[in-house]
C-alpha cells in the first residue's frame, strides 16, 4: 500500500500565510493606485491629436491680429464666434493676415479652415478625437484690463472633471 | 527504482522545495508588480504635472501683463479664484515670489505645491520694466 502522507497543519498554515500576505500587499497597492486614478481626470493631451488641435490653436490665437478692430469676428460665411467656433484674423510670418476658422461642431473631427479674404486657403482636419472631449469642449473669452480679450480653452471628462483649462492671449506684434 | 516517476513513490513535496517555488514565485510576482506599480505611478505624476503646468501657464498670461510697477509677491493666482484644474491635487498651495534681480529686471516665479509639498511645480518669468510700452 502506497503511503498518502499529504501536508502536515503547520506545512498549510505556512503556506496560507505567505499567500495571504502576498494578497494583502497586492489588494492594497491596488486600492491606493486605484484612489488616486480617481482623483484625476483624463490627461487628454497624450491623444496626439488633441495635442496637436491645442498646439495649432495656441499659435493662431499668440498671433492674431491686435491692431484695427481686434483679432476677433462675430462671424464669417457660415460661421458664427459661439463656444464651438472660433474665428479670428492671425498674421502670417510674412506680414500678411489670414483669417482662421476653428470649428469643433462635428462630433470627432475638429477642423481648422484658413482663408485670404474670402478665399479657403486650406483646411486641416483632426479626426479620431475623444468623444468626452468634443461633446465638453467651450471656447470662451478671458478679460484682460486693456489688453484684447483672451481665448480660454476647457474641456473635462465623462466624470465632469476638468482635464483642460488653457488661458491664451494675442502677443504684440510690434 | 526510486524518484517521482516512480507511481510508488507518492510522497509530496516537502516542505523546503514547496517553500522555495513560492519563493520564486514571490519573487516573480513581485518584480512584476513593482515594474507596473512604477508605470502607474509615474502616468498618474505625468498627468498631475499637466494640470499643474497648465495652470502655472495660465497664470503666466496674467502675471506677463501686470504693470511692472505693481509686481509684487502673492500668494493667489489670478487666473482663478477657484483653480478646477488644481481640484485634483488638492491640497495645494500656490505661490508667486517676484524678485528685482537688478535694476529695471524682475523674476516672477510662480509655485504650485501638492502632496504635501513633495511635489513641486515652478515656472519663471522675467519681467523688464520696458517704461510703460505695451511690448507685453
Amino acid at each position: 500500500m502506497v503511503r498518502q502522507r499529504g501536508y502536515t497543519l503547520l506545512e498549510v498554515t505556512v503556506m496560507m500565510s505567505v499567500f495571504g500576505a502576498l494578497l494583502a500587499i497586492f489588494f492594497v497597492l491596488t486600492a491606493e493606485m486605484r484612489k488616486w486614478e480617481k482623483r484625476l481626470p483624463v490627461n487628454y493631451m497624450r491623444h496626439p491629436q488633441v495635442a496637436a488641435v491645442m498646439m495649432r490653436l495656441r499659435r493662431d490665437v499668440l498671433d492674431a491680429n491686435v491692431t484695427g478692430t481686434g483679432p476677433y469676428r462675430g462671424e464669417f460665411g457660415t460661421f458664427k464666434q459661439g463656444p464651438k467656433e472660433l474665428i479670428l484674423d492671425t498674421v502670417l510670418p510674412n506680414g500678411t493676415t489670414q483669417t482662421v476658422v476653428w470649428d469643433f461642431t462635428e462630433p470627432s473631427v475638429v477642423r481648422r479652415h484658413a482663408y485670404t479674404g474670402q478665399l479657403k486657403t486650406e483646411t486641416w482636419v483632426a479626426r479620431g478625437m475623444p468623444p468626452d472631449f468634443m461633446s465638453t469642449t467651450k471656447i470662451t473669452a478671458v478679460e484682460f484690463a486693456d489688453r484684447p480679450y483672451g481665448v480660454r480653452i476647457t474641456a473635462s471628462d465623462s466624470n465632469g472633471k476638468v482635464a483642460i483649462d488653457q488661458i491664451l492671449q494675442p502677443r504684440s506684434h510690434h | 527504482m526510486s524518484g517521482r516517476g516512480n507511481p510508488r513513490s507518492q510522497g509530496g513535496f516537502s516542505l523546503p522545495e514547496v517553500l522555495a517555488a513560492l519563493l520564486i514565485v514571490t519573487f516573480v510576482i513581485t518584480v512584476s508588480f513593482t515594474a507596473f506599480l512604477e508605470r502607474n505611478r509615474r502616468l498618474e505624476q505625468a498627468s498631475e504635472i499637466m494640470l499643474a503646468y497648465q495652470s502655472l501657464a495660465n497664470e503666466a498670461e496674467f502675471r506677463r501683463r501686470i504693470t511692472y510697477s505693481q509686481l509684487l509677491d502673492d500668494v493667489k493666482f489670478r487666473s482663478g479664484p477657484a483653480l478646477p484644474l488644481l481640484e485634483p491635487l488638492a491640497p495645494y498651495d500656490t505661490v508667486v515670489n517676484v524678485e528685482e534681480v537688478k535694476t529695471g529686471v524682475k523674476n516672477v516665479t510662480m509655485t504650485v505645491r501638492w502632496r504635501n509639498g513633495e511635489r513641486v511645480a515652478r515656472l519663471t518669468l522675467v519681467r523688464v520694466d520696458t517704461g510703460g510700452t505695451p511690448l507685453w
